[in-house]
């Protein structure tokens, strides 16, 4: 993950890093609404409200990216972290990895 | 045994000034299948002239050197250096056609003893029974990557219209409020999701069969990330016997014809996945 850290690109690496995380919890939220939402606890008055939240929220982080110029900022966060998971993940279930990695350090 | 193989990041501590013996090194690019002694002219890394030492019925490709790894903080100059030893490892199998490449900056060095000439000489000699096992499985058989990608834009238009659970969901979509609708189309991006994940389990596993069945030795390696629309949904190394490499070709290319798939086809190079 790169986040360039020169004065005139603090401000938008700050930023892209804010609303990738702003975007993570918003997926996390969407998850959870469409879970209890399969899960026949909400009324269907209370899925409306809850929908039109989120699509405003999607709206806000939108307009933000557009107006700040930062949506490559935010892609290439998001990017990284996914690298870094998916690179954790793989170590973890990947018993040749396991293999590979111990037989570098003999 | 007073052999040492140094990769780069490992410094050589000696620091006397006399070209002595200790200080001379052999810079491996690769083993060849041959036993000719012969200069391949000043094609190697910084101009340097490459030359085979042999042993028997095969030979090392070295050029001169110190007895120090390649080391540089200027990532181009690596770069330059890296693709010299592709370059060097590539005319070396063109002209005996099985090699075993060596990874960059891998220096046989001297001792006090011991020229770093004959330093190669007996590591061949040592090594010989396994260069010579892994030679012959590589022999007559070339490299080859295989990637196939898809595009998902294309593939989920397509279950779209095949789903019947998607269909109906968007037909739903289309007759609730703002608010709702916003909910049931995180359920459809979801179930699409899902739906697309089985599918390229599907096409993975069938692609994959159908190619190991044209190639000696097959390599996974990670698909990387997606360039332009496309998504990597399989990412092969193949060892494939010179003769078989048409129905690679034709098998490959029945997949690039299919909807919404594109496979890119690399090679041939020399075996560097399988030695």
């Amino acid at each position: 993950m790169v986040v360039d850290i020169d004065e005139k690109n603090l401000k938008h690496g700050v930023l892209g890093l804010v609303i990738a995380l702003v975007e993570i919890i918003r997926d996390a939220l969407n998850l959870q609404a469409i879970r209890r939402m399969d899960g026949g606890s909400l009324t269907e008055e209370e899925i409306e409200r809850l929908g039109q939240a989120l699509m405003e929220l999607d709206t806000a982080i939108e307009e933000i990216k557009q107006e700040q110029g930062i949506i490559e900022s935010v892609k290439s966060v998001r990017d990284g972290l996914d690298e870094i998971v998916d690179d954790v993940l793989d170590r973890m279930i990947n018993p040749e990895k396991w293999r590979q990695e111990a037989e570098q350090w003999v | 045994m007073g052999l040492e193989m140094q990769h780069g990041g490992k410094t050589h501590a000696t620091l006397a000034t006399e070209a002595i013996a200790e200080e001379e090194g052999r810079y491996v690019y690769c083993v060849a299948d041959a036993g000719e002694k012969m200069s391949l002219g000043k094609i190697g890394i910084a101009g340097h002239e490459v030359h085979t030492i042999p042993h028997k019925d095969i030979c090392a490709v070295v050029h001169d050197c110190l007895a120090q790894p390649y080391q540089s903080d200027d990532q181009e100059v690596i770069k330059t250096w890296a693709m010299t030893h592709q370059k060097v490892v590539e005319t070396a199998w063109e002209r005996w056609g099985t090699v075993l490449p060596l990874s960059f900056d891998t220096i046989i060095r001297g001792e006090a003893e011991k020229s770093a000439e004959q330093n190669v000489k007996d590591w061949l000699g040592q090594k010989y029974q396994e260069l010579k096992r892994r030679i012959d499985k590589v022999s007559g058989k070339t490299e080859y990557g295989v990637q196939i990608f898809w595009n998902p834009k294309a593939i989920a238009q397509n279950l779209a219209q095949t789903s019947p659970k998607i269909k109906s969901l968007e037909e739903e979509i289309k007759t609730k409020p703002k608010g709702l609708a916003y909910m049931y189309r995180q359920r459809l991006e979801n179930l699409v999701k899902h739906e697309m994940e089985s599918k390229a389990d599907e096409y993975v596993t069938i692609f994959y069969n159908r190619i190991r069945k044209q190639v000696d030795d097959i390599r996974v390696e990670k698909a990387k990330k997606a360039e332009n629309d496309l998504q990597m949904i399989l990412n092969l190394t193949c060892l494939v016997y010179k003769d078989k490499y048409i129905e690679l070709g034709e098998a490959l290319d029945r997949i690039n014809q299919m909807e919404g798939f594109s496979v890119r086809f690399t090679g041939p190079w020399p075996p560097y996945g399988f030695v």
